[in-house]
């Protein structure tokens, strides 16, 4: 049989996905054996225009890690789309935006202003900005054009799975490997490396009816290690957030923050997790409802950690 | 003026890309080096909570 073609890229990314790849440890000479990488920035020296130069369709399958921020991810995205049987939206930022998503609360000039500008740490009395074209003695010098919103991956192109997670868990990872070399994947537009229940049905903390009475920080209060985090006043999104990651944080001693995203038949998980808090409130009255639910650190962005572009809000108005 | 570019540049965590200059002899004229990212944890890190920065910033770089 011949080898497999992959390739992995990142676009708006922190580079921890490439890192899970590795971290399947001494797998990863099965991976070797079974597909030959001919793009993977990361661990290897190929350029985009070796990319460019391959015949459309070329590579079986592109792990896709990163959001879609700027124009240089857009084009990445369309590039790698043609060239690639199959892509996949690996890893959070890709499948619904992730942490770099939590910029469509702010837009492009509020971003440049902190960045270039007030940071404390800059310095720049020139007041110069990063500009698309720039002209030098020698001739010019272009950058990509940064975007005022961020994108998951499938509002830009076609994609054929998603995997979840920042980052997936090398054990999923594997379990997607194997699925790609043996051929075995699911129908289009599944979620793969991931389970089918929420994270809540996987964590093994002790679970009794839920009546929360006042929402509590970690900075200010210790959350006892047996029980449900929710139901100690804990803010956790388990219960709107897929499993398949072994329950990592919980396990850890923080609450999930919802990296899996949404759970099978749930579209918006910010909104689900809104409803999902608001029935295990347990007060008496229209006020001390106001009181608990002003408790809750940070809403928009507790609740929306992961998931900003990829939710129905997409972003903060412009 | 002969151009060499180099983007991207691999095997470091990030984005990043040069563009050299060279001479009509062969000789380095000038050289750029760019990095074509910017994600804003500056900007949108602003009003969290603090225990909740780190779990956040940590996706600056992740390898």
């Amino acid at each position: 049989m011949a080898k497999l073609k992959l390739a992995s890229y990142w676009a708006a990314a922190c580079g921890g996905c490439d890192t899970a790849i590795l971290d399947i440890h001494e797998k990863i000479l099965d991976l070797a054996a079974a597909a030959d990488i001919l793009f993977w920035p990361i661990a290897l020296d190929f350029k985009y225009q070796d990319v460019e130069a391959m015949p459309d369709g070329h590579l079986d399958v592109t792990l896709f890690h990163g959001a879609v921020r700027n124009s240089e991810n857009e084009h990445l995205a369309r590039l790698l789309r043609a060239k690639s049987k199959v892509l996949v939206a690996f890893g959070t930022c890709a499948h619904l935006g992730g942490i770099p998503g939590l910029a469509n609360l702010f837009d492009r000039r509020q971003i440049f202003q902190r960045v270039y500008h007030t940071s404390p740490s800059t310095v720049n009395s020139d007041g110069i900005e990063p500009q698309t074209r720039t002209t030098v003695p020698e001739g010019e010098l272009t950058l990509p054009e940064f975007y005022d919103t961020v994108r998951p991956l499938d509002h830009i192109v076609e994609v054929e799975y998603y995997v979840p997670g920042c980052p997936p868990t090398p054990k999923q990872i594997w379990n997607v490997v194997q699925a790609i070399v043996s051929g075995q994947l699911p129908p289009k537009g599944s979620v793969v490396g991931a389970s089918d229940k929420t994270q809540c049905d996987e964590c093994p903390r002790e679970k009794h009816e839920k009546k929360i009475t006042g929402f509590k920080r970690i900075a200010t209060a210790q959350p006892e290690q047996e029980t449900c985090y929710l139901e100690q006043g804990f803010l956790c999104v388990g219960p709107v957030t897929r499993g398949g990651c072994d329950t990592r944080c919980q396990l850890s001693g923080v609450a999930c923050r919802g990296c899996y995203g949404p759970p099978p038949g749930v579209i918006d998980q910010g909104a689900k997790a809104i409803s999902a808090i608001a029935s295990v409130i347990e007060a008496k009255n229209e006020a001390e409802v106001e009181r608990i639910i002003a408790e809750i650190p940070d809403p928009l962005r507790s609740f929306n950690r992961f998931g900003i572009p990829g939710s129905l809000l997409v972003r903060k108005n412009l | 003026m002969k151009r060499i570019s180099i983007d991207p540049i691999t095997r470091l965590e990030g984005h990043g890309k040069i563009e050299i200059f060279l001479a009509d002899d062969g000789s380095v004229a000038n050289c750029y080096f760019q990095v074509p990212e910017l994600r804003g944890f500056e900007k949108f890190v602003e009003g969290m909570p603090a225990e909740e920065v780190p779990r956040v910033v940590s996706r600056i770089c992740g390898v």
